[in-house]
Order: C-alpha cells, then sequence, then structure tokens
C-alpha cells in the first residue's frame, strides 16, 4: 500500500492559481506536487539541507582497500589497458547498483516515482553539486545529459539575442581552436546562423607556458573587437579535449572583464574530479561539467552553472511543461526519460569519501600518477610531453615516436584502432600538423589518462606496445 | 473506422518485403506456442504488486526480457566504451530504426530518427518552423492550428519557439464526449478557416493521432486532406501513443512529421520514440548539436553527446517478445482494445454512466464517465480522486474534469450531470480483477455518500 502524504493543500491551490488556467488535470497534480518541491527547495536553499555525509572527507576509519576498488570496476574489460577516462568516464559497481534500484523504483510504479521521489531526488543531487563547485546558490545549478547538452542551451540563448537585436550581427563570439567538435558545430549552428561572427583562438601545441595561452588570446580579442563590434560571448575550455591542456580560465575571464566581453561560457567537461572547480572564483557566467567523466556518475549526467540564476533567462531546447520556470525546472523534466543517472549523486560524493582525502585526495594522486606515468612513456620512446605537468591534470598528452609516421587525423584515428584490436590498448591518439620548417618532428601525440582503478602494468602494456611496433618498422600507412 | 479494425490477416506489415531490412519475423506457429499467461504474469513481476495499473498510457510498461537486453547493452557499454562507441552504437541504432521503418511503413530508413520522446519530437519540428519563419516567409498574419488539448509540453514549445517569432495559435475545440469523427472534422475545418482569417497562411497544424487527456482517436487521414486541399503548410501528426496502439501507415497518412513514443504501447524501457519526417532534406535539427550536425536528423539524433543509448537499441528485442503473443503486435492491439471496450462497458453499466467516445474511436484507452453525485466539479477534484485512489485502493487510473457545454447535450446520469471520467487503459498484463476493484472502489464512494472535495487530504 503506498504511504499517506502529509501535504497541505494550500501549496497546491496557490501554485494551481500561480499557474494560471490549468487545461488538464495532469498538469494541475504535477503543480501541486511542485508546490512541494518548491518548499524544500526553499528550506535547501537557505540551510544545508541533506541528510548525508559532509562533502569535505570525513576522516575515514578504514580508506577503501585495492582489493575493493579492483572489485568496484570488475566489470570493465579485463583484458584492455584503460587509459582513456577521459572519453567516456567510469562508473563503480555500487553506483551502478544504486542507479539500478532507482530505475527499478521507477518501473514498479512510474506515477508514484513521478509524483513522489523524482524531483526532491534532482534537488538532491543539485544541492550537493552546488556544495560541491562552491555555487552561492542552489537556483544557479541546473542538471543536464551532458556538456553537449549545456553548449545547445547556452548558444541558443546567444542565437536569441542576436535574432532580437540584444547583440549586433558582425558582434562576435570567441572561442579556442582547440574546442571540442561538438561545441564549434553548436556554435555554427546557433551563432553563425543567427549573425555572429565566430573568431578562433590559435592556441600553441606543444605548449610550454600558461603566458602562450594568454597572449593567443589577447590577439583573438583584439581580432574580435575590431572594426568596432564586441565580443559578446567567449567560450573557454577548461581542459581541452584534443590536445589536452589545462587553460588558466581564471586569468582569461578576467582580461574578458577588462576587454568588455558581455559573458563568459566555461565548457569544463572534463573537470568536476579533475580540476579546482570553484564557481566563485572562476567567475565565469557560465560552466558546464559531467559528471560521469571524472565524478564515477553514470552515464550521463553533468550540472550547467549560470551565475544569474533564474535571471539568465536560458532554456533548455527541449520545451515541457516546466518551461518559464527557470533553467533548474525545465531540465529537470524533458519528457518521460529515464533519469535514473541524475539521482546519484550522494551516492558518487559517499564513493569519493571512501578513499583517503577525498575527491582531491584522487584528483592529487591522478595527476602525480599520470605525470609519472607519462614521463616514463617519453623517456622510453625518446620524445616529450605536450605540456608542462603543472598545466595538466589527470591527463597529458604523451609524443609517439615519429618514426611510426603518423601524418593525419586518419592515420591517428588508425593506429588508435590498431592499438585496440592487436594489443589491447584503449587511447585517443592526437595528429599533430607539422609547423612550416620543421622536420622529422613528433607528430602524433597519446592523450593517457590515470584514475583510481589504472595499474602501472597499464601504461607498460602501451609502451611495450609502441616499442613493438617500432621494432617492426611500423608505419601508419601499412594501415591501409 | 479505425484503422486498427482492418483485416490484418492476410498482410503482416512487419514483414513488409525488402530484404535491406531487419525484418520482424511472424511467430512460427508450428513450433511455439503463444506466450503463456503466466510468463506474462512474470515478464512484468517487477510491477509493484497490489497495484491495479490502469494508467499505461502516462508512462507505459516494459516487459523483463526487454529490459534484460537493455542492461546486456549498457554492460557492453561499461566494459569497453570505445569498443562500443566505435563499433556498435551505430550498427545497433540502424538496426532499431529499419525495424521501426518496417513497423511504420516509412518509404526509406533515412526517413526514420530515433529521439527521447514525443516533446523532443515536437522541439526539434518547432525550431524548424521558427528558423524558416527567421528566414522571413512568414506574415503577420499566419498561424499554426492545433487542438485545444493537444498535450501540454507541445503547448509550450510553441509559446517557446512560435510565440516569439510572432506567429498566433489557432485552438480547435475536441467535442467531448465525442459521438463520431464527423464532429471532430467539422471543428478542424472550423479552426483551418479561423487560421486563415485575414489572408493569413496555415503554416502547421498540428494533428494528435489518439489525444491524451481527453483519450480520443482522431480521424488523421481525414484531417490531413483537408489539411492540403486547404493549403496548409506543414502537417506535424502528434502519435504519442500510437505505436502499438493501433496501426500506423505513415506514407498512408501522409503527414509531414510523425511522432510516437515507444515505450507507452511499444514495451520499450524509458525512453524512445520515432519521428518519421516526409522530407529526409538537411533542414531539420536536433537541438543538441554534435560532431554530427548537418548530416541528416537521424545520424544526428543517434549521437547528442555522451549518454545510455540503450533504450535506443533494443527495438529488435521488443519485436521478438511481441512475437510470441499470437497474432504479434496486431493480436496485441486487438484483444487491448477489446479489452478496455468490454472493460469500460463493464463500468459505465455499473455507475450508470457513459463512454466519453464510441468504442471505434479509441485504441487501448477509454474514458468512462463517473457518477455524477461524485461531483467532479473542477481539477482539483480530479486530482484529489486520483490520488485518493491510489493512496487507499493501490488504483492508478488518471481522472479528468470535463467542463459542461451548457446545452442539450451535456452528458447525464439518473443523478445530474456527468463531468467526471476516467481513462482506463488495458496492456498485456491487465486482469478483470483490476477494473472490478475500481468499479468497486467507486461504488464505495457513493455508497458511503463521498463527493471529490470531501475526500481526505493526503
Amino acid at each position: 500500500m503506498a504511504r499517506k502524504k502529509n501535504i497541505s493543500l494550500d501549496n497546491k491551490e496557490s501554485c494551481i492559481r500561480r499557474q494560471g488556467t490549468v487545461n488538464n488535470c495532469e498538469d494541475a497534480y504535477k503543480n501541486y506536487h511542485r508546490s512541494k518541491f518548491c518548499k524544500l527547495r526553499a528550506m535547501a536553499s537557505t540551510v544545508d539541507h541533506h541528510p548525508h555525509r559532509k562533502i569535505t572527507a570525513a576522516e575515514n576509519p578504514k580508506p577503501i582497500t585495492p582489493a575493493e576498488i579492483e572489485s568496484e570496476f570488475s566489470h570493465h574489460d579485463a583484458s584492455v589497458a584503460r587509459i582513456n577516462n577521459g572519453s567516456f568516464g567510469c562508473c563503480p559497481a555500487s553506483i551502478l547498483a544504486a542507479q539500478h534500484r532507482l530505475y527499478l523504483a521507477f518501473l514498479r510504479q512510474p506515477d508514484h516515482f513521478y509524483f513522489t521521489h523524482l524531483f526532491p531526488a534532482i534537488l538532491r543531487s543539485r544541492t550537493l553539486i552546488q556544495h560541491l563547485v562552491n555555487a552561492r546558490h542552489l537556483d544557479q545549478i541546473s542538471l543536464v545529459d551532458n556538456a553537449t547538452t549545456a553548449a545547445a542551451i547556452v548558444l541558443q540563448h546567444a542565437a536569441w539575442s542576436f535574432r532580437e537585436g540584444r547583440f549586433r550581427k558582425g558582434d562576435a563570439v570567441l572561442m579556442l581552436h582547440y574546442a571540442y567538435g561538438a561545441v564549434k558545430k553548436s556554435t555554427e549552428a546557433y551563432v553563425a546562423r543567427a549573425g555572429g561572427n565566430v573568431v578562433e583562438v590559435r592556441l600553441p601545441f606543444p605548449v610550454t607556458s600558461n603566458d602562450e595561452i594568454v597572449s593567443e588570446f589577447r590577439k583573438a580579442l583584439e581580432r574580435g573587437k575590431s572594426h568596432g563590434r564586441r565580443v559578446r560571448l567567449a567560450v573557454i575550455d577548461h581542459v581541452t579535449s584534443m590536445p589536452c591542456v589545462v587553460i588558466p580560465v581564471r586569468e582569461l575571464i578576467q582580461i574578458c572583464r577588462e576587454e568588455g566581453v558581455d559573458e563568459v561560457f566555461v565548457d569544463a567537461a572534463h573537470s568536476i574530479g579533475c580540476t579546482d572547480v570553484d564557481m566563485e572564483e572562476i567567475g565565469a557566467d557560465f560552466y558546464t561539467s559531467n559528471l560521469h567523466k571524472w565524478f564515477f556518475c553514470p552515464p550521463s549526467i553533468a550540472f550547467l552553472y549560470a551565475r544569474k540564476g533564474s535571471a539568465s533567462e536560458l532554456h533548455h531546447p527541449v520545451v515541457s511543461h516546466e518551461y518559464g520556470n527557470g533553467l533548474p525546472m525545465e531540465s529537470a523534466w524533458t519528457g518521460t526519460r529515464d533519469y535514473s543517472a541524475h539521482l546519484v549523486v550522494p551516492e558518487a560524493v559517499e564513493f569519493v569519501n571512501r578513499f583517503e582525502g577525498g575527491i582531491d585526495g584522487i584528483k592529487k594522486r591522478n595527476h602525480e600518477g599520470v605525470v609519472a606515468m607519462g614521463e616514463m612513456l617519453v623517456k622510453a620512446w625518446g620524445t616529450h610531453l605536450g605540456c608542462p605537468p603543472h598545466m595538466c591534470c589527470s591527463m597529458v598528452m604523451v609524443g609517439m615516436p615519429p618514426c611510426l609516421g603518423i601524418g593525419s587525423d586518419s592515420d591517428a584515428l588508425k593506429l588508435r584502432t590498431h592499438l585496440r584490436d592487436a594489443f589491447g590498448v584503449e587511447v585517443p591518439i592526437y595528429y599533430r600538423p607539422p609547423q612550416e620548417g620543421e622536420v622529422g618532428v613528433v607528430t602524433g601525440y597519446a592523450r593517457i589518462s590515470y584514475q583510481v582503478y589504472n595499474k602501472v602494468d597499464d601504461y607498460y602494456k602501451f609502451r611495450d606496445a609502441v616499442n613493438q611496433l617500432v621494432q617492426n618498422g611500423f608505419t601508419c600507412d601499412l594501415l591501409d | 473506422m479505425t484503422s486498427y479494425m482492418e483485416n490484418d490477416t492476410d498482410t503482416h506489415r512487419n514483414g513488409a518485403a525488402d530484404s535491406n531490412h531487419h525484418t520482424a519475423k511472424k511467430p512460427k506457429l508450428t513450433t511455439l506456442l503463444p506466450i503463456s499467461e503466466p510468463l506474462i504474469h512474470e515478464e512484468f513481476s517487477h510491477h509493484q504488486p497490489g497495484v491495479a495499473r490502469l494508467n499505461n498510457g502516462s508512462f507505459g510498461s516494459c516487459p523483463r526480457s526487454v529490459l534484460a537486453a537493455q542492461s546486456a547493452w549498457q554492460l557492453r557499454f561499461l566494459q569497453q566504451p570505445d569498443d562500443f562507441f566505435f563499433n556498435k552504437l551505430s550498427p545497433a541504432i540502424l538496426r532499431s530504426r529499419a525495424a521501426v521503418r518496417d513497423i511504420i511503413n516509412a518509404e526509406h530508413v533515412d526517413h526514420v530518427s530515433l529521439v527521447d520522446n514525443a516533446t523532443t519530437a515536437a522541439a526539434i519540428v518547432l525550431q524548424q518552423l521558427s528558423r524558416r519563419a527567421a528566414l522571413g516567409h512568414f506574415n503577420r498574419n499566419d498561424t499554426v492550428v492545433m487542438f485545444h488539448c493537444a498535450y501540454q509540453a507541445v503547448k509550450k514549445s510553441i509559446e517557446a519557439y512560435v510565440t516569439p517569432i510572432g506567429g498566433s495559435v489557432v485552438e480547435v475545440q475536441l467535442p467531448f464526449p465525442v459521438r463520431s469523427d464527423d464532429e471532430i472534422v467539422s471543428e478542424f475545418k472550423k479552426g483551418l478557416e479561423k487560421g486563415k482569417l485575414n489572408g493569413g497562411k496555415v503554416r502547421l497544424a498540428i494533428i494528435d493521432h489518439i489525444t491524451s487527456m481527453p483519450s480520443v482517436v482522431i480521424p488523421v487521414r481525414q484531417l490531413i486532406k483537408i489539411c492540403r486541399e486547404q493549403g496548409v503548410e506543414q502537417i506535424f501528426v502528434d502519435g504519442a501513443h500510437a505505436i502499438g496502439s493501433l496501426r500506423i501507415d505513415v506514407k498512408e497518412i501522409g503527414a509531414d512529421f510523425y511522432v510516437s513514443n515507444l515505450y507507452k504501447w511499444f514495451f520499450s524501457p524509458p525512453s524512445v520514440a520515432v519521428l518519421y519526417c516526409k522530407d529526409n532534406s538537411k533542414n531539420v535539427h536536433h537541438p543538441v548539436v554534435s560532431q554530427e550536425y548537418g548530416k541528416g536528423l537521424p545520424v544526428e539524433s543517434a549521437w547528442v553527446g555522451m549518454r545510455d543509448y540503450s533504450s535506443h537499441l533494443v527495438v529488435p528485442s521488443i519485436l521478438e517478445f511481441v512475437n510470441r503473443f499470437e497474432g504479434g503486435i496486431e493480436g496485441i492491439m486487438k484483444r487491448n482494445h477489446d479489452g478496455v471496450v468490454k472493460m469500460g462497458t463493464m463500468l459505465k453499466e455499473s455507475w450508470g454512466t457513459i463512454l466519453g467516445s464510441p468504442p471505434e474511436m479509441c485504441a487501448s484507452m477509454i474514458m468512462v464517465g463517473l457518477p455524477s453525485r461524485l461531483c467532479v466539479m473542477g481539477d482539483d477534484d480530479a486530482l484529489r480522486l486520483r490520488s485518493y485512489l491510489r493512496v487507499y485502493h493501490a488504483i492508478e487510473v488518471p481522472v479528468y474534469y470535463q467542463a459542461l457545454r451548457n446545452d442539450d447535450r451535456d452528458p447525464r446520469d439518473k443523478d445530474g450531470f456527468i463531468t467526471g471520467y476516467v481513462r482506463i487503459s488495458h496492456q498485456v498484463y491487465n486482469t478483470i480483477d483490476d477494473y472490478h476493484r475500481l468499479k468497486t472502489a467507486v461504488n464505495q464512494l457513493l455508497e458511503d455518500g463521498k463527493v471529490c472535495s470531501g475526500l481526505p487530504k493526503e
């Protein structure tokens, strides 16, 4: 028998009045439960409201053991040296189990789940994230599927601004040349189409210092502002994907403010669980990061932070009943779907707190691990890292021996496939075209990751595979 | 006459000949018996026991064997996601799309995209309308025509994408209770006239195939014919409930866009829907833009960033499931229809009320009038009753309030005017007992002299 609920009907009535005429009873019913949700939310924004453990790592009586870690990731294919956590992340078995329980609860009695459990659970996830990322207000935090969706939301907003004349045609949107492919396409689809001028910041790679990045960024800002135009939006990666480098976002945002850029959107797909993520300190207008990459959540969940909160006028492109009630509400319901991946943030926080030092401890050890492994590899191959250790987080670009003959993006992909199929090594490879005058340089870089489940053997396997390829006189053009 | 009643014994559409595509197989009657009642019960044993689940329309249902197939896909991804992404995902999506292509009789798989749900499809269709309007081809008096009872999310989508560009909306009243297709056709014609006032053009007509609340099967083919005659530019059929409820032939229906959710009546997990686009040119886009942008909606929709796509991959497993039933999906549709009509009739006779539509205007759901003595006087009352039934009787059924028209057509029972209806559904897991419990619960309320406003607060 279902539990009885103790809800005042006054809230329901006021909600219905607030919503105006309700043309079907389902809406009224949902509004009624929204009012309960609103109450919880009001509480949460003033008090640290969740009954779970503290966000910061408590003193663990017994940190998680290597055997337990192995067990948590025993569903990973053991025959693969999995050194690409950056692309698809990972999720421990205990969190998958929690997700599955929530999924089954929905299937068991979906109406009851929808009306009773879903929205409070979303609120719990959002509240935890708010604290994790030091956002001042809960309504600054929305849950979306992934950074790709967040980008569509922010760029659609920019497109409307162009269409409605707030931005003039020809005003610029700045982005990094190494911006993620999807974000580039989204900019093309939304901004360029609406009359915005897209300006790319060319970044050097390999890179040796933040100054190089800052310098190129300033040049691009100048280009964007030329002929009396304004730069309306700067899209900055916190950690570029390929090639992978940590960008000095704080510094770049400060420059943006000095140079009159209207808004800054940080695409930090990798950041949470990888770099520091402090909304107040970073100071962006919009910030997104995937929790399924480095924060152990199942596929897929990301947060989108909007500095102006409910005044940001962002909308989810999939419009549903909640349209106009603020992005957090709009994103919490985009039609019937499986929302279970959005509901296990409490479990993810519990998981990271089983490790010594919590998420900060994990980040530190991942960084040290990937740098150590990267240096081991470049020493073995006689190459170099793509950036200095302080410009990487849990991933680093490792130069591949030039004799492998990586001569194009296609070669890089083929080599990646070959490493997977012939050697059981999963690692993405980046093609870096030689600059004018460069001869015999490194043209391929592997982006290695380090996550809690990795072992030194994973990287030895990679080292040995490449050594064997070199020994056999392998070149990429043999892969046709 | 709605299509599900047509004699389907000669042509099994799922087996439509096209050797390029995966086709659903008819059950091998020589070797297999149809699925038994105990096995059906087992397939849905994850449903909460003791709940009379009469609301399949809202969230659908998914059998264990399909959930198991979904889990298997999820595991493959988790085991080696890169290999999954590069080698397994796209072919699996294509297989699902091809299977759905057969079911809806689309001319080619390129016209078939898989999206999360009808809400997403509505955003896609309305965004393209918005983009066309932005190119400046529309006039001030142009309109979008839709039923007044169109799904709320679709209405909000219009508010988001059409209203800002200056488009106005004409709402067609759905007569309810309804007695014949002609009543609907007549109202729709009026709506189109209104849409064309002052030299305006109807840029888009949104037509439900089966309305949600109140639930009625709409004569879409007839309405579309009228639309074409009246120069309506685009037609979007919201068939959210349709697939697995009634036969869909998108070529025959002739809409520009047709969407249906597979998780409502076609046993898929949450969630996946099919969006058919008659014109498979590249002007329609998924709002979540990825690297696949510009390669056509099917390809764009197959990758909207990193997510769990497993619910999109199990269509072949669903076909295996439905083909364990006698007559496959057609057999299921027929028995659901017959069952819901029979149970609806049983209820209305016990309560002394009416059905909201004649049997031929329903598929697997039907609206049954509630006794006037319950005094369903508004949406709050309807909600209160729904809650009461869930909490005190473990019956899940949506309740609908229909205001009176104040004419001689207002439905009556012996005690007064009928203003409340339950929307009952029938799916393969339902038993007669589910409906008897509803009958008894309502009769008990009458016996106790209860009215909606007097029901216990939760």
